[in-house]
């Protein structure tokens, strides 16, 4: 079910009980046993005596050569901790990490901002801001993830009868019936009582076709006579005209498993006060990223440490939140908050922070029982991120976690980092650039040496690297956070800064899917702003070359510091590069990889057991022994199978090789697409297999891994460029 | 020694095709000692195993002149030991079924007396609806009843219920009918329909569910068994898949799949 989110040692200390991590286990369990701890004066001491040991750590002052001895120390002993298994263990380690990075900024700000020309100061003060935003964020994020609730579902009651009845609501707006239909069938064969199952189309688009398709099937189909508020005004509007005790909402390319109420439900049973269950949002198609860049199931995406640990983390503060899509929410509680707010763009967190103000619990189960499209092209993933960045933006202006009634502590700061996160843009494009204002204007934006200044960065870059990687492990490999960010950070300032400024600014877009790159293409629109700032940052590289071998002087140290700052910006940029050379896209429809048992049925009346491959809503992958020879064209069906059920489908081969056919299905009729659907992609089964089970991160394998891809991104540049110089030339 | 009687309460529905290539999926998957006894007078089971349908020889014959079993009993080329019913005039037939009828037992010893190692299995193959052959196979054997998905099969799982209670249910070491449904067939809704009214309504008892599959036919007019004529089709991989159940549900070990 969900994932083993433990680091390494401790599925060492489980496999053999005479390592020297089950024996740190042992011990741990110990002295965490003592019945000291339960004392409130014990803890309180403790507290307090932690808390002066702290300070005193932050705000000693050290020379150079004590700084470096210290943090020595310190390093190894968070190296050593990452070996050992428990959570205990991670706390330490993120208290080493809070330590290094406080004593960094607070020598920052105590020794290093004694500017004293105007130039040094600008650069040096906004230096300084940035740091200070990366801190706060990091010691949130910290907050945040540092105890995965790692909620498990609850069965449901075996009385059937006491099950409530569900809504279940497929907004829809421009997208394809194509994409939509597969999200209605799968709805359809949800498992649970008929008579408590009502599936609504909620068409915003209000299309003969969709209306035409539900009646088929006899689904609702529900429209409004005007677009007001998007989703969330779509969704309210069918809140008046719907009645069941539950709502399960599905963007409408997200196909939900038929084991999705079943296995959520269970907790609205078990706990009265919960109103909003979030489940993860997975991906069966690749986004931009790992599309571009050949990481899909290889490297955890974007969005996965949202969803396999934020979310997770959130959790534990009663603060996770509803997300749009594969959520369920009680009508009651939802009509008491005025239904899905309006007030911002990402209705969907405002909704549920409005809820967790009356009091209300929110959950999160962190298994995926639904599967969706991710954006197709760069430009519709970069508009989506916009959006969320915009409307947390929104949020943290209009309806500020940190004030206002009904939250406590850790729902404050868990809501407050999942805004603060959007502001990144600006941070991160002071980072890109900070060093250039030496290698350009020869600003010195610390007043401290070279050497002082790496003796305390380092220490707070490398163990919140380390830190990192052991909490997020499979969800995020070390440095790739930094690829995203680069990649986002121009696009999301702008609107993050405007709607800080006047929140009612901006329009909601609706991001398009299910479509097909017909050509490879260098995006330039989109690549625009880091072409610029590579070259800049190449520029300034040569800067630096040249002054290293004229009149580096007494500045060699800066000097070459600046420039491996540079050289990492570089390679940040080159990835960013590579992500806007996207790659040709051939299917319409994504096929899902998937071993499942199918038979064949030739005209002729024999038959053929073998695997699928893959599947998609218009076709199969099959594996068959390479000895059998199948011509193209030829009819047969297939059937596939859920445990005793059985569905026959009519196909046509379209591709035999050597060991493997494909097949397009022949002519399905609704039933059979339905029927179809169950199979496939409704299956419980279908996304857990490549949930959070890629490889751990390794910090230098991921740094590796990111400076290659920065190469080729500048490879790709160049080539692009050479190509488009030549018709030039030639004229 | 474990005795399977292969049963069905009507005809064609492919019980003589079924318990010869479930004995030969058996002995394929290392069960030590197939036997297989063909008690129906249509003599067809020995067809299924390269045996001459002309030969007079078989259990009937040898029963009326006291003859031994072991002197008829020929083994094919996968191994299996066969028993076929034999040839005998109509005159012969009604008096070697009187003989059945006057001694419950006779099947019961007989299979005593061939004194078989514990780990043996062996098939009786029974013609279809109550019969003296069909008595005398409850009375000694486990009991797998064959059924299409038809109305008619469904119908007719009452009958097979009486019989079974009035010959099996007594016995101490009767362990439940297990059903085998044969000919299935995905496309056809009446027939998912029945298969899973029928799997709703048996449960576990029923031990595989076997595909329509034209192999079947035409692998006894290549002479061969599906298993080996179209290793890879439906009908073959759901033989072997029942097969095994059967095996685990009688406490048969195998040796190991051969393939």
């Amino acid at each position: 079910m969900s994932v083993d989110q433990r680091p390494k040692a401790d599925e060492v200390a489980d496999a053999d009980s005479h390592s020297p991590q089950a024996h740190w286990r042992t011990v741990v369990h110990a002295i965490t046993g003592w019945a000291i701890w339960q004392h409130p004066t014990a803890r309180v001491v403790a507290v307090v005596f932690s808390a002066l040991l702290m300070g005193l750590v932050i705000s000693v002052p050290l020379d150079l050569q004590g700084q470096i001895l210290f943090s020595l120390g310190s390093f190894a002993a968070a190296l050593l901790l990452s070996k050992t298994p428990g959570r205990l263990s991670t706390l330490a380690m993120i208290v080493l990490s809070i330590s290094a990075s406080s004593r960094y900024i607070y020598w920052r700000f105590t020794d290093t901002i004694g500017f004293t020309h105007w130039m040094d100061a600008a650069f040096g003060y906004g230096l300084v801001l940035a740091e200070l935003y990366a801190f706060a964020v990091l010691l949130i994020g910290y907050f945040q993830t540092a105890w995965p609730l790692q909620r498990r579902p609850v069965p449901m009651p075996a009385d059937v009868s006491t099950w409530p009845s569900v809504d279940v609501f497929i907004p829809s707006y421009n997208e394809p019936l194509e994409v939509v239909r597969q999200t209605v069938f799968s709805a359809m064969s949800l498992d649970w009582p008929q008579d408590r199952l009502h599936v609504y189309v909620l068409d915003d688009g209000r299309r003969t076709e969709f209306r035409e398709f539900c009646e088929e099937l006899g689904v609702g189909y529900l429209i409004r006579d005007n677009n007001h508020h998007a989703k969330a005004g779509n969704i309210n509007a069918a809140l008046k005209v719907t009645h069941s005790d539950y709502i399960a909402i599905f963007d409408c390319d997200h196909i939900p498993t038929r084991s999705f109420l079943q296995v959520c439900m269970g907790w609205f049973f078990k706990d009265t006060n919960l109103v909003m269950l979030q489940t993860p949002h997975v991906f069966f198609s690749p986004d931009p990223f790992e599309r571009n860049l050949d990481t899909f199931h290889r490297m955890p995406n974007e969005g996965e440490l949202f969803y396999g640990i934020v979310q997770d983390g959130n959790d534990l503060w009663n603060a996770s939140f509803f997300c749009g899509s594969c959520a369920i929410i009680r009508r009651k509680e939802l009509l008491e908050v005025g239904g899905i707010a309006v007030e911002t763009v990402t209705e969907d967190a405002h909704t549920a922070l409005k809820l967790s103000r009356l009091g209300y619990n929110t959950a999160y189960l962190e298994v995926p029982q639904a599967a969706g499209l991710a954006t197709e092209s760069l430009s519709g993933h970069v508009g989506q991120r916009i959006r969320w960045a915009r409307g947390m933006a929104q949020i943290a202006r209009t309806d500020n976690p940190l004030f206002g009634k009904g939250l406590h502590f850790g729902q404050r700061l868990c809501y407050l980092n999942a805004m603060l996160h959007f502001f990144y843009g600006l941070p991160r494009l002071v980072f890109l650039t900070a060093p250039l204002a030496y290698l350009f204007f020869g600003a010195h934006v610390f007043q401290a040496s070279a050497l002082m200044i790496t003796a305390y960065a380092l220490p707070h870059l490398a163990h919140a690297s380390v830190t990192n990687s052991r909490i997020q492990g499979r969800f995020r490999h070390s440095f790739w956070n930094e690829v995203y960010e680069s990649v986002l950070a121009w696009y999301i300032m702008r609107p993050v800064l405007v709607a800080a400024i006047n929140p009612k600014l901006g329009k909601f877009n609706v991001t398009a899917k299910g479509g097909v790159i017909e050509k490879a293409y260098f995006d330039w629109t989109i690549a625009r702003p880091y072409v610029v700032l590579l070259l800049i940052n190449l520029v300034g590289m040569a800067v630096g070359v040249w002054k290293l071998f004229s009149s580096a002087g007494d500045e060699t140290t800066t000097l070459v510091i600046n420039m491996v700052w540079t050289v990492y910006n570089i390679i940040l940029l080159g990835a960013s590069v590579a992500v806007a050379s996207e790659t040709r896209q051939i299917r319409g429809t994504p096929r899902v990889a998937a071993s499942l048992p199918a038979v064949i049925r030739f005209e002729n009346g024999r038959t053929l057991v073998c695997k699928t491959e893959d599947f998609s809503q218009h076709g199969l992958g099959l594996a068959v022994p390479p000895d059998v020879d199948i011509p193209m064209g030829s009819r047969l069906a297939v059937s596939l199978f859920r445990s005793d059920e059985e569905g026959v489908f009519p196909a046509i081969v379209t591709f035999s090789g050597k060991g493997r056919l494909g097949v397009k299905f022949d002519n399905l009729s609704l039933h059979q697409q339905a029927e179809l659907a169950s199979l496939t992609f409704a299956r419980a089964d279908a996304w857990i297999a490549t949930w959070g089970t890629g490889q751990r991160d390794k910090p230098l394998r991921s740094l590796k891994s990111v400076i290659v891809i920065g190469l080729r991104g500048m490879g790709q540049l160049t080539a692009t460029a050479f190509k488009s110089l030549k018709p030039l030339k030639s004229r | 020694m474990k005795v399977v009687a292969v049963v069905s309460a009507k005809g064609g529905v492919g019980k003589t095709t079924l318990t010869a290539n479930l004995a030969t999926a058996l002995q394929h998957q290392g069960a030590p000692t197939v036997l297989v006894v063909d008690l129906d007078p249509q003599n067809a089971l020995g067809l299924h195993f390269g045996a001459d349908p002309g030969a007079l020889a078989g259990v009937s014959r040898a029963s009326l002149s006291g003859d031994s079993w072991g002197s008829v009993c020929q083994q094919s080329p996968s191994g299996v030991h066969v028993l076929p019913y034999g040839v005998v005039n109509e005159a012969d037939r009604m008096a070697f079924e009187r003989h059945l009828e006057a001694n419950p037992d006779w099947l019961a010893l007989q299979l005593q007396g061939l004194d078989l190692p514990p780990d043996a299995l062996v098939f009786i193959d029974t013609p279809p609806g109550p019969s003296a052959y069909m008595q005398q196979a409850l009375t000694a054997a486990q009991v797998v009843v064959v059924n299409l998905p038809d109305a008619a099969s469904y119908a007719a799982l009452a009958l097979m219920q009486r019989l079974v209670h009035t010959y099996c249910t007594p016995r101490p070491d009767f362990a439940g009918t297990l059903h085998v449904l044969n000919q299935a067939d995905g496309a056809r809704q009446l027939s998912k329909d029945i298969t899973r009214v029928m799997q709703d309504s048996l449960g576990d008892r029923l031990i595989g569910v076997i595909h329509e599959d034209q192999a079947v036919r035409e692998a006894l007019a290549y002479d061969q068994s599906v298993l080996e004529y179209d290793t890879h089709g439906q009908a073959a991989d759901d033989l072997r898949k029942c097969a095994q159940v059967l095996a685990q549900r009688l406490g048969l070990p195998l040796a190991g799949a051969a393939r």
